[in-house]
């Protein structure tokens, strides 16, 4: 293990998958497609790139209060992402993995509470061990 | 969290399976956020209602919801749906993508919702009081009633705004509580831009403001007046380039008479000055191509009130749509019925102009038009319409929008 960070558990469950990192905020509207959980967004420096299985990393969610509904819809085509790293998440980012859980049965960690310096030890393509509950990342 | 009895007895599922999951939701996101206890609402906003956000997976939910008996508790409207429930045909809108959306609706209409299908809802049938505690989604309107009537929402978002209606209640925290809406950055204009300050530049700036806010709740000073709609505008376009859910802006909005209270008193983390230069940068790069061939011509954005209407009829007066081009006036079906007395659609559709009708461009599949090229007014159409309807866009005024119908093309700068 190379190193690891302890944050806020906001949701439930332990996955380990590959980062994927973005400094700038992100929408879910408009941000994925939730057919296929490749980003759509063309002003967002992950455009093209696919969510899917990932770890994703990003500071905060923004734009659109339509983010639970396009992300549910992705958790029920099998193409959301597999658990979410945020400085600070908004309510409508740590209700994503709650209703995931409660309405398909799909446990999506959701950890905040960190520093900018803090999220930049994890780059894209780590792999990367989180527990939402915990709030403990451990970059492998 | 501290629960009442009442409430206890609601997570142990003694008044049916959507109060329990519905408490258990709000009260997983309180007990994160730091919320002390749970609060009434007096209203709610639902944005999950459009097929476009809800799709499949919202289709199940509802239904899962309306089986188990699920009512709302207090008065909640919807949001704009991704069809033009009358006219969906005239907007190309394949008929099974309808009737998906016509299943959300009497779902949603089975839990008691009021369908008004606007993204404008303060206007008529869900309008907020000051100081009032609100579950509201629909990132233009929660900007829109926290900051211009003072009422208090948190953002909510798709599920968690039909949780709070089911309950009548949301976890208190952030921006329900005074000290959260005290504002963090100033944005002063300069004095050139101030004595300019024009329509245009309302959904400008707040574009320019979403992006420099960031999570601080921005001040502005130096705009001298506002009308309803030009702050309407305002909002929107902070809220699609960022994640605002309140403003101030001095002189104008009721919880900033001066600097002092807009601050509560403290030193702003940040002050950014906003001049001219600022402005046209910001203008420019709210266009996507250089002015030319125009496809659409969207106004309404957010759903256009009355008075627009009326302003809109007055350029469109016994003018011609360029045959080649559409122009698409989005608002909602109150506003549409009363400005058809008013005689005002009447001379928007002698001239060529389509209503849209409880739905707009960014809602609604388009892409069966082919549209390439759309001008619009609005800060959140230029913002999400080159992902939404796949066009290159054009902002501008609204003046020179449906000029740009008129002779179907724009003029660049």
């Amino acid at each position: 293990m190379k190193s690891r960070l302890k944050g806020r558990g906001c949701s439930s469950g332990v996955v380990k998958g590959e980062a994927i990192v973005s400094e700038r905020p992100f929408g879910f509207w408009q941000g994925i497609d939730p057919k296929t959980g490749v980003v759509i967004d063309r002003r967002h420096d992950l455009f093209g790139e696919s969510i899917t299985g990932k770890v994703f990393v990003f500071p905060y969610g923004r734009g659109s209060t339509g983010t639970p509904g396009i992300f549910i819809e992705a958790v029920r085509n099998h193409v959301a992402p597999a658990a979410i790293i945020n400085l600070n998440s908004e309510p409508m980012i740590i209700v994503c993995a709650l209703l995931a859980e409660e309405f398909y049965g799909v446990k999506i960690p959701v950890v905040d509470g960190f520093e900018l310096d803090h999220l930049k030890e994890i780059r894209t393509g780590d792999r990367v061990e989180i527990n939402g509950e915990s709030g403990e990342i451990k970059i492998l | 969290m501290d629960l009442t009895e009442g409430e206890k007895r609601i997570l142990e599922g003694e008044e049916g399976e959507p109060k329990r999951i519905s408490m258990r939701i709000l009260k997983r996101i309180g007990e994160i956020k730091g919320a002390d206890r749970f609060i009434p609402v007096a209203s709610a906003h639902l944005v999950g209602c459009s097929y476009q956000i809800a799709g499949e997976a919202g289709i199940e939910i509802y239904k899962k919801l309306v089986e188990q008996g699920a009512r709302v508790s207090v008065p909640t409207t919807l949001d704009p749906g991704s069809i033009d429930f009358e006219r969906w045909r005239e907007f190309k809108t394949p008929e099974e993508y309808a009737e998906r959306q016509i299943v959300i609706s009497d779902l949603l209409g089975k839990m008691g919702v009021i369908p008004l299908w606007t993204c404008t809802p303060y206007y008529l049938l869900n309008v907020p009081l000051f100081g009032q505690d609100l579950a509201w989604s629909e990132s233009s309107a929660v900007v829109f009633v926290n900051s211009v009537i003072g009422a208090r929402t948190n953002r909510m978002s798709a599920y968690v705004d039909l949780c709070a209606s089911i309950l009548g209640k949301v976890p208190r925290f952030g921006l329900h509580l005074p000290e959260e809406r005290r504002g963090g950055i100033l944005i002063e204009l300069d004095r050139e831009l101030s004595d300019l300050f024009s329509d245009v530049h309302f959904p400008a700036l707040g574009y320019l403001v979403g992006q420099i806010a960031e999570d601080e709740v921005p001040v502005i000073t130096g705009i001298r007046k506002a009308r309803f709609d030009q702050l309407k505008a305002f909002g929107a376009a902070i809220a699609s380039t960022g994640s605002a859910a309140l403003y101030h802006m001095v002189g104008i909005t009721p919880e900033a008479p001066t600097l002092d209270r807009a601050f509560l008193g403290r030193e702003p983390v940040k002050r950014v000055r906003v001049g001219i230069s600022e402005m046209r940068k910001t203008m420019e790069s709210m266009c996507t191509y250089d002015g030319g061939e125009v496809d659409v011509v969207g106004i309404g954005c957010p759903h256009a009130s009355i008075d627009q209407v009326r302003r809109y009829a007055e350029v469109l007066q016994g003018e011609k749509i360029k045959e080649s081009v559409q122009l698409w006036v989005c608002t909602n079906e109150m506003v549409e019925k009363m400005a058809r007395r008013m005689g005002y659609i009447d001379t928007i559709e002698r001239a060529g102009g389509k209503m849209m009708v409880g739905t707009c461009l960014n809602n609604c599949p388009l892409s069966r038009w082919n549209f390439r090229h759309l001008v619009t007014d609005s800060g959140k159409f230029a913002y999400y319409t080159p992902t939404t309807v796949g066009t290159k866009c054009y902002f501008t005024t609204t003046k020179a929008c449906i000029e740009a119908a008129i002779e179907g093309r724009i003029k660049g700068e």
